[in-house]
């Protein structure tokens, strides 16, 4: 089949083409970065935080009127109220571990600092940023933590702390990012650490293997899995407890707990939002980006939709107004599927100018996407597929008129116009 | 003569019906996309107090230095307790107001019921008249209140109705984390989005409620700690609440009401003259960088839009974009094919004005009846944008009449100019076109 | 009512110039039954065309009706068009989407006028040619005689002052072309100018006067009787053009 003619013949049409053409550039450019950010968003969601999430949620709760932590005397009475849960809570059958905790990955609460190889740096210096997370002895078991190296915190090591106040641990777990940033060699056990700026070590004495940092927001991008675990109880007029229950009995721990609690004291505070099963914090964690996902899914149907019936209207208008042009070179010999392929090879050229242009627009796109909006750039990959995809839509949307362009009978020739 | 055209595009609909469906779903979806995600927009990028957002202004002091400046050389976006206080001292603007955010409980009098958490904030008296709180019952506290450290409180109409019944409770006294403190107001539905007072501890859009406001220098007293942010430049060297109150992180909010332009420029002058004072006294080691900014462009420099509400808004804009190409192509294969009857019509006398506005007037109808199901398809896209937009921000789009009135002259003004080109082709048809039949 | 002088048509191309009309002149008085005959391609269509002011000419005088039309604008022709001129074409040219009363109805509403007179117009024109019990039929389901009528119908309801034929009768067989020649006449009876293309010396004959164009120039041979004999051997000579 030679082109030259086809392209005669397009010319005809040039407003038709250059609008079919310019349609399936800028579905072509928009379906790029939609699936782009599709992919991103599903990417996002699905890393995993490093704890096992089954079987797993958490209490906040406050205490009316409890000391603030200013006065002597105070930060022990608070730590006599946290030990008073968390008796309760480990007695309770359903329960296999608790653990005293300031935040879990998701939780929009974050404590975040940065450590050092040497004492006394500036605190916004030091080598690496990381987010703490302080517990007890039960917090590798009750976040279900894989230990890669050394050993967790056993009862002796843990402390308890103001919520305010400023203390370090002898010892500390990290996440093997974080060992590997400030140790490449990965020789970081054992060796000490300056936390924030100070002036006493730290000794990491355990690596896991992965622990995310809490926030999903874009500021914790460049630290998100370099964590330091403190072996801290935390006290303040708030607490929080990671729960891990027996298999299946997630529901009825998550039902019991406030009478529990309430059993110890009345004199505090629990609401709706505060007993959350782990999968609900990761659903409201992820809420916006899986809707992104949704919505952008969506605009996609739409503009595909939109693309192949604007091309099946489009071509069936031409293939009417070529009706008599089609008997004509089927009474010359054409054969049905040489008329095929004509519409077929003619919607190949048009999609494929329309991709090229959208290739284009595509990048450009992107690039203003990341200038304005924090966007990576797209990978070539993408674009390509996207390609394949416009050019198969515009051959499945082509191939009804083309089809009955094909069964124009050649009679049609010899009748008048 | 509308009369007409209008029946005779009617007429052409009708005669391509799959044709014509394909533009109006097109229309419809290319609309009520860009419709919906406009809301939510709209909803996010409004001004919350529209009346007075100019005279407002939030004040940044850089009392970090270099170091901790953000890439534009921003100094921190809140406010240390010292540089507040001083601020508040000198009382150099015709309102102003430090704030923290508190989440206290409150013990109900109905002993059988559990104590509640409420979200609220702690501010100075001036702070009511310089934001416009309505109040149901009473009024905000006095100047007096807040240096004699009164045990008083302003409460939410929602709390008003849980505590008491919705009764008028000035007067009445309130167990707030077991002290009493007396209601002196009221305050009648006030949920501004985004809360432009405290952006940095709120993120700006919050579903949570603004249940009660206490004298700032009370909550100080009674160390009633800080709900929001805490961001620190070095390690406090005192522990607890009041370790923070003697450190140089920021925790707090500020804003200032400034009049005019007067004002403006000696509060700006004030503020390079207490930093320099600062620098003098060794306290800064660095030049004045200062910044005040009104609430429109502190709200731009927060970034309280989410992107993502942007990225869709975009995407929705192109999308839109794409349905009229596709309508105004689709036109095009339309009209071209009656090039017989427009050369008819020519010879029968019409005048090109005439074909424009026999055309247009189709492409109008084409648009509207795809505005109306653009109305449809953005209620039901308003309805469920709580599926994918964070339930903060979904609960602030909603569809009102000039949504309603956009959406229509949305789609009617953007299908006329998507069928602009195919008319201006059809009113160049030739009226000898169709004598040469041979 | 229709004068041509020394009026000429070009077409261009980035190649050739054509002529298509050459010092062509022509003077059809108001009241004349005028038939226009000449081969194929010697400019009679071209003529009709300019005349109806569907196409503008390249150089000389048009006056019709008195005006001289080479400086109007668009507007001002298709008012002309509408008010003075009635079309009749081979091909009927009938909008397949409007029924009979509508079609009729189409010169009327440029004209802007009122609905009952629009009514009464269009009503009188399809009693004329005998078709008012069809006003709410479609185009596509009338014979052939009957579309042309109907065309007839709608070129008559403006009252136009000059008639355009362009081959009325080409698409329609012996007995339905009798019947359109019969009421062309009439027509003319009534004090309309008409101007007619046709190929058919049966047709030409029954005229008022006969103008032949060959090579886009006038060969008037209105009163020579040889003419007549003239055309019919030309037609044998060539078949249907």
């Amino acid at each position: 089949m030679k082109l030259h003619p086809m392209i005669a013949a397009l010319r005809r049409h040039k407003a038709g083409v250059v609008l079919i053409a310019l349609q399936i550039a800028l579905t072509l450019a928009i379906v790029c970065n939609a699936v782009f950010i599709i992919g991103q968003r599903i990417e996002r969601v699905n890393r995993p935080t490093g704890l096992v999430e089954d079987n797993l949620m958490l209490v906040t709760q406050s205490w009316v009127g409890a000391p603030s932590g200013d006065q002597p005397g105070d930060v022990e009475k608070l730590d006599s109220l946290l030990q008073a849960d968390l008796a309760a809570l480990r007695a309770m059958p359903d329960v296999e571990s608790v653990v005293p905790i300031n935040s879990l990955p998701l939780l929009n609460s974050s404590w975040t600092g940065s450590v050092a190889l040497k004492p006394g740096s500036d605190l916004r210096a030091g080598n690496a940023r990381s987010v703490y997370y302080f517990g007890d002895e039960h917090l590798l078991k009750t976040l279900g933590l894989k230990l890669v190296a050394g050993r967790g915190f056993t009862a002796a090591d843990v402390r308890n702390r103001g919520f305010r106040d400023s203390g370090t641990p002898a010892v500390i777990i990290v996440t093997k990012a974080l060992a590997d940033k400030l140790y490449p060699k990965g020789d970081a056990l054992g060796k000490a650490i300056y936390l924030d700026g100070g002036s006493s070590p730290s000794t990491i004495i355990g690596e896991v293997e992965r622990l995310q940092a809490p926030s999903t927001g874009s500021w914790v991008n460049g630290f998100l899995w370099n964590a330091t675990i403190e072996p801290f109880r935390l006290n303040a007029n708030f607490s929080r407890y990671a729960i891990r229950t027996k298999p299946g009995r997630l529901q009825a721990v998550m039902h019991a707990v406030p009478d529990v609690l309430y059993g110890v004291s009345r004199m505090r505070v629990l609401d709706d939002d505060s007993v959350k099963s782990f999968a609900q914090i990761r659903q409201e964690a992820y809420r916006s980006d899986v809707g992104m996902a949704i919505l952008m899914g969506v605009v996609c149907l739409i503009l595909l939709g939109v693309t192949a019936a604007g091309i099946v209207g489009l071509t069936s208008f031409w293939v009417g107004q070529r009706h008599r042009q089609i008997g004509v070179r089927r009474a010359l010999g054409a054969r049905k599927i040489d008329i095929l392929h004509y519409f077929q090879m003619e919607n190949l050229l048009i999609s494929g100018a329309g991709a090229l242009i959208g290739l284009g627009l595509a990048i450009g796109l992107n690039m203003l996407l990341m200038k304005h909006f924090e966007m990576d750039r797209l990978p070539v990959l993408y674009v390509l597929a996207g390609i394949v995809a416009v050019m198969a839509l515009g051959q499945g949307a082509v191939f009804a008129p083309a089809r009955r362009a094909s069964n124009v009978p050649p009679v049609v020739a010899t009748r008048s116009a | 003569m509308f009369a007409y055209y209008f029946e005779l595009a009617l007429r052409s609909l009708k005669r391509s019906r799959g044709l014509t469906l394909l533009m109006v779903l097109a229309i419809g979806f290319g609309v009520a996309a860009s419709m919906t995600t406009y809301s939510v927009f709209r909803a996010v990028s409004g001004d919350p107090i529209p009346w007075k957002s100019s005279k407002l202004f939030v004040p940044q002091i850089d009392m970090w230095g270099p170091k901790a400046r953000d890439p534009n050389g921003d100094p921190p976006d809140a406010m240390d307790y010292t540089d507040a206080m001083a601020l508040m001292r000198a009382h150099r603007a015709r309102y102003q107001s430090a704030m923290y955010q508190i989440s206290p409980s409150v013990v109900p009098a109905n002993a059988s019921k559990h104590p509640i958490n409420v979200s609220g904030h702690a501010v100075f008296s001036e702070f009511f008249p310089m934001v416009d709180v309505p109040f149901k019952y009473g009024a905000g506290w006095t100047a007096d209140d807040d240096t004699q450290r009164s045990a008083v409180a302003v409460i939410s109409s929602k709390l008003n109705d849980k505590l008491f019944g919705g009764q008028n409770s000035v007067g009445r006294t309130l167990d707030i984390e077991g002290k009493d403190y007396r209601v002196v107001g009221v305050t009648d539905h006030w949920n501004p989005q985004p809360r432009f007072f405290d952006v940095v501890n709120t993120g700006g859009f919050t579903d949570g409620a603004e249940d009660v406001f206490l004298p700032f220098n009370r909550a100080i007293d009674v160390g009633m700690p800080n709900n929001g942010n805490t961001n620190c430049n070095e390690v406090p060297k005192e522990s607890g609440f009041v370790g923070l109150q003697h450190s140089s992180c920021v925790w707090m909010a500020y804003m200032v009401q400034l009049d005019d332009a007067a004002a403006v420029q000696a509060y700006r002058e004030y503020l390079d003259g207490y930093a320099r004072d600062q620098q003098k006294a060794g306290r800064f080691g660095w030049a004045p960088n200062n910044r005040l900014r009104d609430v429109p462009a502190w709200l731009d420099a927060e970034h309280v839009v989410p992107s993502d509400t942007k990225v869709s808004l975009l995407v929705a804009l192109g999308l839109l974009v794409v349905c009229l190409v596709n309508t105004a192509g689709l036109l095009l294969a339309k009209f071209l094919r009656r090039s017989s009857e427009i050369g008819v019509r020519r010879a029968l006398g019409a005048q090109r004005s005439a074909i424009y506005a026999q055309f247009l007037t189709e492409a109008g109808i084409v648009g509207l009846a795809g505005g109306v199901l653009g109305l449809l398809l953005t209620g039901v896209g308003v309805a469920s944008v709580g599926w994918v937009m964070p339930k903060d921000i979904a609960s602030l789009a909603r569809l009102d009449v000039s949504l309603l009135a956009i959406t229509l002259l949305v789609a009617v003004v953007a299908t006329m100019l998507a069928g602009l080109y195919p008319t201006f082709r059809a009113s160049r048809v030739q009226p000898a076109w169709q004598l040469k039949s041979n | 009512m229709l004068k041509m002088t020394h009026l000429s048509k070009v077409y261009r191309t980035e190649v050739v110039e054509t002529y298509a009309l050459r010092d062509f002149n022509i003077d059809v008085k108001e009241g004349e039954f005028v038939a226009v005959t000449g081969p194929s391609g010697s400019g009679k269509t071209t003529f009709l065309t300019i005349a109806g002011l569907l196409e503008t000419f390249t150089g000389g005088q048009y006056h019709l009706d008195g005006i001289e039309v080479s400086q109007l604008d668009d507007n001002a022709r298709s008012k002309i068009r509408n008010e003075k001129i009635g079309f009749i074409f081979q091909a009927f040219n009938l909008i397949p989407d409007l029924n009979v009363f509508d079609n009729v109805e189409v010169p009327l509403r440029y004209r802007g006028m009122k609905a009952p007179e629009r009514k009464e117009r269009i009503m009188g024109a399809l009693e004329r040619v005998g078709l008012a019990s069809r006003a709410k039929h479609y185009p596509a389901e009338l014979s052939g005689g009957q579309q042309q009528r109907v065309a007839i119908a709608r070129a008559l309801a403006g009252s136009p002052r000059l008639l355009l034929a362009d081959e009325p009768t080409g698409n329609l067989d012996t007995q339905m072309a009798r019947g359109v020649m019969e009421l062309l006449e009439e027509i003319h009876r009534e004090g309309a100018t008409i101007v007619m293309v046709t190929h058919d010396p049966e047709l030409a004959a029954r005229a008022q006067r006969n103008v032949h164009i060959i090579d886009g120039q006038v060969v008037d041979l209105a009163e020579d009787p040889r003419f007549h004999a003239h055309v019919v051997e030309a037609r044998q000579g060539q078949g249907r053009s």
